[in-house]
């Protein structure tokens, strides 16, 4: 009987969601530098881009990841340490016709980039690697309290037991940590 | 809660329950139409993942609304049982039996719905499927890349023959033109454009391609041409129904800016549009695999959802009936509790129309009945108390009067044992309460001098007379006693009047009584004696005076005179001994011989003595017959018939008439002689029966004496009345024994 069989799939499958990857998807190298009034953050997602996230962009189905990126203070044993955050949404949809990859980058909300791709591993490196993005704004502060980016990704919804929801995400990971000085 | 809030309550279950169960079978119709109206929509989104996230939400919601209601309700089950709670057992059986029946069909449903959906996937998935779509984009793909290829070459060829042109050069620009024309010409190319860089140089459009206008390439494809060598697009320009599928290469001469040429082929509408099609058919199919696990857990939770949904409404509806069957079960278990406590107004507001409704009127009617009942007992127990204390009150002053009698008086029961005995009769007979109370006289009196008193009793039980009465005498600690004893069988009650329920004894000391009258008697015996003698002593002592005279005197005739005294002495002297015999014989009378006597005979045969004796007197008697033979002394009786027959001719005058007659009274023969004479004074009545008290001019005064004593030797009483209209009645009163009891 199928359902004998499909159901611990299933709930292994909503439980687990991604496939069986040697390592799990993990934040990498990120790094902010302050250009002007603004927290310019580099980092790239690694094996995040599985074989099934490029199957199911090139099945057609829109696909991405959502970037959660907060600005918070280096206080390790404070609750007030956050200051900003922000969402960074990397969508790609295919065109089996055209055989290109549209790309759209959201920043909170607001379309930052649209391209249009053919190759995979570029598409890859577009949802996947980011180079001094310009994520936050601040305004002139005093002090000498050092300051860092926390990224995470969320890679989608999975199901315990089949049913139940959870989000899927990466562990956070904390930039370099910067002072910002009033001249 | 009390019974009616939770009847209310259940009331209001009622509605909501049916509410429920109206909006479960719409949203049921609304799933089926769904699933119905799922095989038209594109798999995307079947395999939505809000679906599948609504889905699973739904179906865990359902799942915990059941293990709540089910666990709640079936805890509540397990409590009602462990506390013995009326109805618990038939709820639980109830609720068990409509959860297994719908648990075992629905699985099987489910079950075997879910293996057709596996299968239906299974072949939607199947190899060949696969392979044709596969097979199918593959030729699409390949129809374009072989246009882009030959494109990609043909603009290769031509970006080669450009080598020698200076394109920032206006002549030459002009020169190219007409190039591209040619180009156009030789090649049947579509389209042919000319970069310098990304820079758009010039273009020439074949007008019968149907390529309305110049098409806009942008500055992408020259620039990843000039980049890569070669490159290629597929376009869909604005006002055409076909592909422009491009071609582009580029010529990097050294030091300068690359020259890219595209080539553009506009695939035809149909073949553009089919080709879509099957690229699009293998992309949806594509899809559909790649979603293929959320795919089958849509359909799964469907059926998952529904079958919750069948099981949540099958559990909800058993308890529900459960809950709805028991409750008046409870509440007439609980009222009949209440009953058995004493509270017979217990109702039971059930809202049934049913059999239900059958028991409840019954149970309502028996409380009614009950309450009626219970007032009528309460009332009638109230009057029995009421009752009681007028009788403990009446026993109370029954038990005064009885110890502040002067007589004697001992209650027995029908065991002739002593039931109580007032303080008079225990200080006559000499006893305490204890040593009579609860034993027979017998058994009381065993080898004691006051045997006679059981003897009595045990005679006055066995008596065909309700009521004996006898004198008794015996010693009382030591000094004799006389007694007058009354015992009166008390008669048995209805339906068993011929048992007795007991005797009561009155007991009177006659002791000083009977001395002071027979003081009194002898005093006036002596008196009547002494008057008696007195009288023929009185002639004597003048005779014997008058001759003692005659003797002094000498008087000539003493002789005779000595004759006449000799006379009146002699003469008294006999009337003193005829005195003298009468008293004599009086305190001679014998006791009674006793025989068998007809009354009709004696009073014939003394009537006889009597007729015509005084001249206007008549005599006459009658003797009942029911009289017959009594057990008397025909003697002393004929005597003592003489004796009253006596006095009434004495005191009758004429026009008079004497009368005797014997009649039965119950267990006694009373014996009546009346006359018309002048009567008797009340203040003579008491002395009649007295020796010698006479109120005739010549009489012993014995006569009435005599007949009491022999009345009194019969257990016999005598009393005097006034005959109507005028004269005396002596009503002579003995006991009517039979031939066998003397």
């Amino acid at each position: 009987m199928w359902v004998t069989r499909a159901l611990p799939a299933l709930l292994l499958a909503g439980a687990l969601a991604a496939p069986a990857a040697a390592a799990p998807p993990r934040i990498r190298e990120l790094t902010i530098v302050i250009d002007g009034g603004q927290v310019l953050a580099s980092f790239r997602l690694e094996d995040g881009f599985s074989p099934a996230i490029l199957q199911r962009i090139e099945s057609g189905l829109p696909t991405g990841f959502l970037y959660e990126i907060q600005l918070a203070r280096d206080r390790k044993r404070w609750w007030d340490d956050g200051l900003d955050s922000t969402r960074l949404e990397v969508m790609a949809m295919f065109n089996a016709v055209t055989h290109e990859y549209l790309v759209n980058t959201k920043l909170a909300g607001k379309l930052i980039d649209s391209r249009t791709l053919r190759a995979a591993s570029e598409l890859e490196r577009t949802m996947t690697s980011f180079s001094a993005l310009p994520i936050f704004t601040f305004a002139p502060v005093r002090g000498r309290e050092r300051y860092l980016v926390r990224v995470r990704v969320e890679l989608g919804t999975g199901h315990a037991l089949g049913f139940i929801p959870f989000l899927r995400t990466t562990e956070w990971v904390d930039s370099n940590k910067i002072r910002i000085t009033v001249p | 809660m009390d019974l009616r809030a939770e009847l209310l309550r259940r009331t209001r279950d009622t509605r909501w329950v049916v509410g429920f169960l109206g909006f479960l079978f719409v949203a049921l119709i609304f799933l089926y139409y769904l699933v119905q109206r799922g095989r038209e929509l594109p798999a995307a989104l079947v395999t939505n993942r809000v679906l599948l996230f609504a889905l699973r939400n739904l179906n865990a919601v359902l799942i915990l609304v059941i293990f709540f209601v089910l666990g709640r309700n079936l805890f509540k089950l397990w409590v009602e049982r462990r506390g013995r709670v009326l109805g618990s057992r038939f709820k639980t059986k109830l609720v068990g039996t409509y959860i297994g029946l719908s648990l075992v069909p629905v699985l099987v449903l489910f079950f075997y719905a879910s293996e057709l959906l596996q299968g239906a996937i299974d072949r939607w998935f199947s190899a060949s499927l696969a392979n044709v779509l596969e097979q199918g984009n593959a030729v699409a793909q390949a129809l374009g890349s072989t246009i882009e290829d030959r494109n990609r070459r043909d603009a290769a060829r031509l970006v080669e023959q450009l080598g020698s042109v200076e394109l920032e050069d206006p002549e030459s620009r002009a020169r190219l033109r007409r190039r591209l024309e040619t180009w156009q010409l030789e090649t049947g190319a579509m389209f042919i454009a000319v970069f310098d860089g990304d820079e758009f140089v010039n273009a020439v459009v074949d007008p019968r391609s149907g390529l309305s206008d110049l098409p806009e390439i942008g500055r992408a494809l020259p620039r990843e041409a000039a980049e890569q060598g070669s490159a290629g697009r597929v376009l869909q320009p604005p006002g055409t129904r076909g592909r422009l599928i491009l071609g582009a290469a580029s010529l990097s001469p050294p030091g300068r800016r690359a020259k890219v040429v595209v080539v553009g082929t506009l695939l035809d509408p149909l073949t553009s549009t089919r080709s879509e099609q099957l690229i699009e058919a293998f992309q949806t199919y594509r899809q559909v695999e790649v979603q293929r696990g959320d795919f089958q857990a849509s359909y799964f939770l469907m059926f998952v959802l529904v079958t919750l949904l069948i099981l949540l409404a099958s559990s909800w509806m058993g308890l529900f009936l459960a809950r709805r069957l028991v409750a008046p079960l409870q509440a007439l278990g609980e009222a009949f509790r209440q009953v058995s406590l004493g509270d017979l107004d217990q109702r039971i507001d059930v809202p049934a129309d049913d059999e239900m409704a059958v028991v409840v009127d019954s149970f309502h009617r028996m409380t009614d009945e009950l309450r009626a009942n219970r007032a009528a007992i309460e009332a009638s127990h109230r009057g029995l108390t009421q009752a009681n204390l007028a009788l403990a009150a009446e026993r109370a002053q029954i038990a005064a009067i009885l110890e502040n009698l002067a007589a004697g008086v001992v209650a027995l029961d029908s065991e002739l044992r002593v039931v109580s005995a007032n303080g008079a009769a225990l200080q006559m007979l000499g006893l305490r309460g204890a040593d009579l109370v609860g034993r027979t006289l017998a058994q009381a009196f065993d080898g004691d001098a006051r045997a006679p008193l059981a003897d009595f009793v045990a005679a006055a039980a066995s008596a065909a007379e309700t009521r004996t009465s006898s004198q008794l005498g015996f010693p009382v600690a030591g000094v004799w006693r006389s007694f007058e004893v009354r015992g009166t069988r008390l008669p048995g009650g209805p339906g068993d009047e011929e048992r007795a329920r007991g005797l009561v004894l009155v007991v009177e000391d006659l002791t000083e009584l009977l001395r002071a009258q027979k003081l009194a008697t002898w005093t006036e015996a002596a008196r009547q004696v002494a008057h008696e003698i007195k009288n023929p002593l009185t002639p004597i002592r003048l005779a014997a005076e008058r001759l003692s005279a005659k003797q002094r005197a000498g008087d000539p005739d003493v002789g005779e005179l000595v004759e006449r005294s000799v006379e009146i002495i002699v003469r008294e002297v006999g009337n003193m001994q005829a005195l003298v015999d009468e008293f004599s014989r009086f305190a001679k009378m014998p006791g009674p011989a006793f025989a068998a006597t007809r009354f009709e005979p004696m009073v014939a045969d003394v009537l006889d003595l009597y007729r015509e004796i005084k001249e206007g007197v008549t005599v006459s008697g009658r003797v009942d017959p029911e009289v017959g033979e009594v057990w008397v002394d025909p003697e002393q009786i004929r005597r003592s018939l003489i004796n009253l027959l006596d006095n009434a001719f004495e005191a009758s005058s004429s026009p008079g008439r004497v009368e005797v007659v014997v009649t039965r009274a119950g267990e006694r023969v009373e014996i009546v002689v009346a006359d018309q004479g002048r009567g008797i004074p009340p203040a003579d009545r008491d002395k009649l029966f007295l020796p010698f008290f006479s109120r005739k001019r010549r009489g012993s005064g014995m006569g009435l004496a005599i007949v009491q004593r022999i009345v009194a030797d019969h257990d016999g009483k005598i009393s005097v009345e006034d005959n109507s209209p005028r004269g005396t009645r002596i009503r002579v009163s003995l006991p009517a024994r039979g031939a066998a009891s003397p």
